[in-house]
């Protein structure tokens, strides 16, 4: 215990430092009396009305009573005729002493109190300002443990604590047990539950050093605002679950249903050709000369192809959809991803004229050069299938504002105005074209590629009609 | 010719067997990946045409055991995988890539070249033409028409590498370590570089290759076919 300690106990002075004080106070002015005028009844009074006041103020009630006790006691022996007896032989002497014993206590009391009350003020201000503090870390949206860390290391400091554990259970699981502080032997500590009514959400554990002062009711009240705080905080974030859970739900549900209805139909259709091309073939009671037979055949070859297109976006797209694209990213230049599936469409569609208008030395990009690959294919599939026969498409690459910017441009009958956002839905397919082939998959995909590149996808009106597809890749400064 | 056929699906093995016999090719079909690298050594075939998602060993694992004793010519026969497999399947030793489902031309064409590759009795002619581009290699020329060209000694390096491995999917890595040095391997850039000016030099549009394709993220193939 140091000597500020013993000067500003507060009314946390123990009962042995109240002593002490009353005690050293009351010798002070024992002795500053006998040091004026030993029978100067009136500065004795004076100096142990002094020393009474500032007992109560440095050292709370219990030292105000207790110097006021021995102040009284001090007068009778020191300053009363008998000298150096509890004894007093005047009367006016014995209501001295006695208005000294009263006036002391309830000066005491009354210092004391006030005292008291300041102090309250300020320690419900801390507290305030504690929770306050607390209810903006437990609100920051930030993940479950970073939020249980800033809580748990947020009480540490005011409470004076060792360690701080907080555990949050989620559904009867524990979701997350963080512990702040320091390891090591436990000196007093105190549990509470996390809960608003019955609903538990966890439990919070404040442990203080070995020889650390014992929880106080004052401490428990602030700790169980603390833990209600933190409750309302844990039963918002399982709100915020239940709500994402419900919508990735009723999406999931959608898109399973606009799945299953797609596949039944786009799946059957090419089977159908397949089975029925391939089941004539081996039928022995036709015959069908090479010319038929290769009709049939480059039927079945069509439709598997188309069958596999299908499979490929729709794997793709429950791959997007469940979260497992991962993307490869390398340095890599936009044009020879360009040219590379301009070589692979032109044998492949050879209906339709390509154009290619890469701007030279363009800026790297930092790209999944597969996925971005996959998002041109589609691009340029879709361009052509919407082209009037030996139309022209154009794919074009130039740099716009710290983003490359390829643009493919097709002549077909264009998208008009109201559908251009729509397109992008999965399985969603323009009224004007129903009958077309194609998954309807096709610019969902390359959308949910882009954007995961941190890019943007969109369609433009070409101004001879038509449609343009503009997406933009950011260009990431320095190399990786 | 002898083609081993290493794949756990009966219907592609009975599919494969069919069609490559009827173009006079003598096939022996395992399911397994233990039974792949068994056959590799019993029946030394010419040609092996490799499933990665085999059920007891992984795919690149067998191309690892069978190219620990044996230089055959070996094309992966798998669905669509990731480029990384892919990579892998190539550096582990595979000559090609072909993605299941697959025409059956283009398998036929990648087993013409692979098996083309490596024949060992006929050593590699020192003068290739590929139309009017001719490069000789014992002594470093390359000319196009009547015209010589001026390569750098890297450029040179990077052709040499391609029009040794015709039809071969190259991957970034196995380029940069064979044309700049053990050390290399991630350098895509440089890569990238020296084929375009490759590619300038050599007259070769990119978006409409007559020598060299591009697989984004993978390699390059040297697709021209000599004439003679």
């Amino acid at each position: 215990m140091n000597v500020r300690d013993l000067l500003h106990p507060g009314r946390r002075a123990t009962p042995v430092q109240a002593v002490i004080i009353a005690l050293a106070l009351s010798t002070v002015a024992t002795g500053l009396g006998l040091l004026i005028d030993r029978h100067g009844d009136v500065i004795a009074v004076s100096f142990y009305f002094l020393a009474v006041v500032l007992a109560s103020t440095s050292g709370g009630i219990r030292a105000g009573v207790i110097a006021a006790v021995l102040s009284s006691l001090g007068f009778t022996f020191f300053f009363t005729a008998p000298e150096y007896a509890l004894r007093v032989a005047r009367v006016q002497d014995a209501v001295a002493a006695v208005v000294l014993l009263v006036v002391g206590t309830i000066v005491g009391l009354l210092v004391a109190r006030m005292i008291d009350e300041r102090e309250r003020a300020t320690e419900r201000e801390r507290d305030a300002r504690l929770l306050g503090y607390l209810a903006t870390k437990l609100l920051s949206g930030e993940p479950l443990d970073r939020v249980l860390d800033d809580f748990a290391s947020a009480l540490i400091d005011p409470f004076g604590l060792l360690r701080c554990e907080v555990s949050a259970t989620m559904d009867d699981t524990v979701a997350a047990r963080r512990a702040i502080g320091l390891e090591g032997p436990a000196g007093p500590s105190q549990t509470l539950d996390i809960s608003i009514g019955n609903i538990s959400f966890g439990t919070l554990t404040a442990v203080r050093p070995v020889g650390g002062r014992p929880f106080t009711s004052d401490d428990r009240e602030l700790l169980e605002a603390a833990a209600k705080q933190a409750a309302f905080a844990l039963e918002r974030a399982r709100l915020d679950a239940q709500v994402r859970g419900a919508q990735l739900d009723s999406e999931t549900s959608r898109l399973r249903a606009a799945l299953f209805s797609s596949v039944t139909h786009d799946l059957r259709t090419p089977l159908a050709s397949i089975k029925a091309g391939v089941s004539s073939l081996l039928s022995d009671e036709v015959s069908y000369d090479p010319a038929q037979q290769r009709e049939l055949l480059t039927t079945v070859l069509e439709e598997t192809d188309r069958m596999n297109r299908l499979v490929g976006n729709l794997m793709d797209l429950s791959r997007i959809r469940a979260g497992a694209l991962v993307l490869a990213r390398e340095q890599g230049s936009i044009d020879e991803i360009v040219d590379a599936v301009v070589a692979r469409m032109r044998p492949r569609l050879p209906g339709v004229r390509f154009r290619l208008n890469v701007r030279p030395d363009l800026p790297d990009v930092f790209v999944d050069p597969v996925q971005i690959d996959q998002v041109l294919t589609n691009l340029l599939e879709n361009a052509a299938a919407h082209s009037p026969a030996n139309g022209e498409v154009q794919v074009a690459a130039a740099s716009y504002r710290g983003t490359i910017q390829i643009r493919v441009a097709d002549h077909g009958e264009g998208i008009p105005e109201a559908e251009r956002e729509r397109v992008f839905e999965a399985f969603y397919r323009g009224d004007a074209a129903p009958e077309r082939p194609g998954s309807g998959l096709g610019l969902a995909i390359a959308q949910a590629v882009v954007v995961a590149h941190g890019g943007r996808i969109w369609i433009e009106g070409a101004p001879g009609g038509g449609t343009v597809v503009v997406f933009e890749l950011p260009v990431r400064a320095g190399s990786a | 010719m002898k083609v081993l056929v290493v794949d756990d699906e009966p219907q592609i093995r009975r599919a494969l067997r069919t069609s490559l016999e009827a173009h006079g090719y003598e096939v022996t079909t395992v399911g397994t990946g233990e039974e792949g690298v068994l056959g590799v050594a019993e029946t030394a075939p010419d040609l092996v045409l490799l499933d990665l998602g085999l059920p007891d060993v992984d795919g690149a694992e067998v191309i690892e055991r069978i190219r620990a004793f044996s230089e055959v010519p070996i094309i992966v026969v798998s669905v669509r995988e990731g480029q990384h497999a892919k990579v892998a399947a190539l550096d582990a030793g595979a000559d090609d890539f072909v993605t299941k489902p697959f025409g059956m031309e283009e398998l036929l064409a990648r087993s013409r070249a692979a098996l083309r590759r490596r024949r060992p009795d006929e050593p590699t002619p020192s003068v290739v033409r590929f139309g009017d581009l001719t490069v000789d290699l014992a002594r470093r020329l390359v000319t196009r028409g009547d015209v010589a060209l001026h390569l750098t000694p890297t450029e040179y390096a990077l052709l040499e590498a391609l029009v040794s491995n015709p039809g071969k999917l190259l991957t970034h890595g196995w380029l940069l370590r064979k044309v700049w040095g053990r050390g290399y391997g991630t350098e895509t850039t440089y890569l990238r570089t020296y084929i375009r000016a490759l590619r300038r030099k050599l007259g070769d549009d990119a978006s409409a290759p007559g020598l060299i394709t591009t697989e984004p993220g993978v390699g390059y193939r040297w697709v021209a076919e000599p004439t003679g």
